[in-house]
């Protein structure tokens, strides 16, 4: 049997090593450095040591460099993380929306604490600080999906799609601007108005 | 009610329109579509066919435009810092590293309007005459990221972006246009937030560890591989789109004397309808979050007003009465920073808060220098531990203002000033509950149940 890991990642994908390196100038190449290490990733949910190996190649640096730049990053992986790996903002306006209960909860459903893989490549957690989603707080990002402004029953809702296997669809919450410019632009549809009053949201409805 | 005169400073002047956020949270506006429906790249073609690069360079001077990343230098002032054209490669730097915390008005402008920002990416190319834009997005925004690469994928496909754009559209008068060569490149952060720090967004991009570079020279000398190149925030690179398209006069009737325009307030804490909302420069804190935010959801006692780095001022009639200004935030010792203005309930213990702040600021620490590796990395956390765990003294008090005291300024980049500003004013408005906690043992405020059900 063939490990997996002995065959190279790019062997049979020279059309999208190619893509990424034409991105950047030849005297660039090492920019390609970041998106190689994301291409792994997003297949293998983690960049081993052989695969850091032929991405420095690649790019013409030595797997410490390369290393040294993936390890300073912290949503790189050296181990796999879960299908579903699970992403608790804790910054400030997401604790002040109760994420610290959000985490916990997560813990006590999961079983694991932030940094860890379940058994069976199920679940990972990671405690992870502002993700940009404060108006809309708590977030919680399963893969590279947000699930803005989680309750613990939409966060139950969550856990037992994934526990199904299933990926579940985001959750885009809004507010403030975002409710007002659809309605503004309702509205200039409906009479082509030319003296569009500054619209005042109503309260946190408009799930887009 | 007669129309008022003088500059727009409030969003219910009537004379006042949402423009950025114009066609956020509108189902299907980040498609060219949509855009070029509603007089998308009207302002990258004024200026490209009828204008040259240093009259687009003097109407974002005239607007009295500031960079909208946090620090609020004049942009059209950065612009004119390029060196002239010597045949070198030039960039144009989008930061679309949004992770201040308090601050997400760029995932939205990107993830509903991405033409908009690509058309002032564009614009400003042309400007500084830089055949090359980056778009340095942060990883974790990958429907953002997503959606960037298909507004790309558009643009070139109708030849706004990629070789010649407008070529077709060039007069006798303005041969220039004959093909403006620009294109950009779409490139994924991966969770760190000093790569809000220009020269460290720069090393990530190229492959580095994301340190910050010493400065002099600054960007506009040796910027992305060494080149000249201008660096700005998604906000400002909108905000230029608009300049453009209808005027700088347009711009300049809005705000106050030293800060100008429209901008992307973001409200998030305890407050009844958080989001972003999009007023004139120089509206107050009470119009953001009474008349349009709702109100406190509790009672509250500081306004945090240009995201987490930004000191805090105390909840009280005069502070809400204080327009959002560049030089007003100055003058009552804080800064209008990105504008992420986080309301902090009276519930919630100071200690506690600040102890979160510390945190990510510890996490985020690049590990470059000293002061903030030592201070603000490891030593501040640990005290802010010995605090919660009820063993701090009332000398480990006056011992971290001391600390932070020391730790402005001495760092390599402002990433421990960041850090070391909240600190010093949670103990200037609430050193009361720092001392409670060290004489009792127990916080003022013991930690409540904040998850909705």
């Amino acid at each position: 049997m063939e490990l997996p890991t002995l065959r190279p990642f790019f062997a049979d994908k020279a059309d999208v090593l190619q893509e990424i390196l034409d991105r950047y100038p030849p005297y660039g190449r090492r920019s390609a450095l970041m998106p190689l290490l994301w291409e792994v990733q997003r297949a293998e949910r983690h960049v081993s040591e052989a695969r850091l190996q032929e991405i420095a190649e690649i790019v013409g640096v030595t797997a410490t460099e390369a290393k040294g730049v993936m390890s300073f990053y912290s949503t790189f992986h050296e181990h796999p993380v879960g299908r579903f790996h699970l992403q608790v903002c804790r910054t400030l306006s997401c604790k002040l929306a109760g994420a610290d209960e959000l985490y916990r909860h997560l813990v006590a459903e999961t079983g694991l604490v932030s940094g860890e893989t379940d058994a069976d490549g199920r679940f990972s957690l990671q405690n992870v600080e502002c993700l940009g989603s404060c108006g809309t707080a708590p977030v919680l990002q399963v893969n590279d999906t947000y699930h803005e402004r989680v309750t613990r029953s939409r966060c139950d809702e969550l856990l037992a799609q994934m526990r199904a296997d299933r990926e579940p669809p985001p959750t885009r919450e809004r507010g403030g601007d975002n409710v007002a410019a659809a309605k503004a632009d309702r509205m200039v549809g409906e009479r082509r108005a030319a003296d569009d009053a500054p619209v005042v949201p109503d309260a946190r409805e408009g799930t887009a | 009610m007669s129309t008022p005169t003088g500059p727009i400073t409030s969003r219910f002047d009537p004379r006042f329109e949402v423009t950025l956020y114009r066609h956020v949270g509108v189902e299907g506006a980040h498609t060219l579509e949509h855009y070029l429906a509603r007089g998308g790249y009207r302002a990258a073609r004024k200026a490209l066919t009828g204008m040259t690069p240093a009259q687009v360079v003097d109407e974002v001077k005239a607007s009295g435009l500031r960079g909208r990343g946090g620090a609020g230098f004049p942009a059209g002032v950065k612009w004119s810092f390029m060196p002239p054209v010597d045949g070198r490669p030039r960039f144009v730097v989008c930061n679309a590293d949004e992770s201040e915390p308090g601050s997400f008005k760029d995932r939205y402008l990107m993830e509903d309007d991405p033409h908009q920002l690509l058309e002032g990416m564009l614009i400003a190319g042309f400007a500084i005459s830089a055949h090359v834009g980056v778009l340095y997005v942060r990883g974790e925004y990958y429907l953002a990221y997503e959606r960037l690469q298909g507004a790309i994928a558009e643009a070139r496909a109708a030849g706004l972006l990629g070789r010649g754009v407008f070529a077709a559209e060039a007069t006798e008068e303005t041969p220039a246009v004959a093909g403006f060569d620009f294109d950009i490149v779409l490139h994924r952060g991966a969770g760190a937030y000093i790569c809000g720090e220009e020269t460290a967004l720069m090393n990530s991009f190229e492959g580095l560890r994301a340190n910050p570079r010493l400065k002099p020279p600054f960007p506009a000398q040796a910027g992305v591989y060494g080149f000249p190149t201008t660096i700005n925030n998604v906000e400002t690179f909108c905000s230029v789109t608009h300049i453009l398209d209808r005027g700088a006069a347009w711009y300049a009737a809005m705000g106050t004397a030293d800060s100008k325009g429209t901008k992307l307030y973001q409200l998030s804490g305890a407050v009844a309808r958080p989001g972003v909302y999009e007023l004139p420069m120089g509206a107050t804190f009470r119009e953001l979050i009474f008349d349009l935010g709702g109100g406190p959801s509790e009672s509250a006692k500081a306004i945090i007003p240009g995201g987490s780095s930004t000191p805090m001022l105390p909840w009280r009639e005069d502070t809400l009465d204080l327009p959002m200004d560049y030089g007003t935030m100055a003058k009552v010792g804080s800064m209008l920073g990105t504008g992420g203005v986080i309301v902090i309930p009276t519930s919630q213990c100071m200690v506690d808060a600040m102890a979160n702040v510390v945190r990510f600021y510890a996490h985020e620490s690049c590990g470059k220098c000293t002061p903030c590796r030592e201070g603000v990395s490891t030593w501040l956390p640990k005290m802010y531990q010995k605090l919660l765990a009820g063993l701090g003294t009332r000398d480990d008090l006056d011992l971290m203002e001391d600390m932070v005291r020391n730790l402005r300024g001495t760092a390599f980049c402002p990433l421990a000033d960041a850090c070391a500003m909240p600190v010093a004013a949670s103990f200037q408005h609430f050193r009361h509950e720092y001392e409670h906690l060290v004489d009792h043992g127990e916080a003022m405020f013991p930690p409540r149940a904040r998850w909705t059900a």
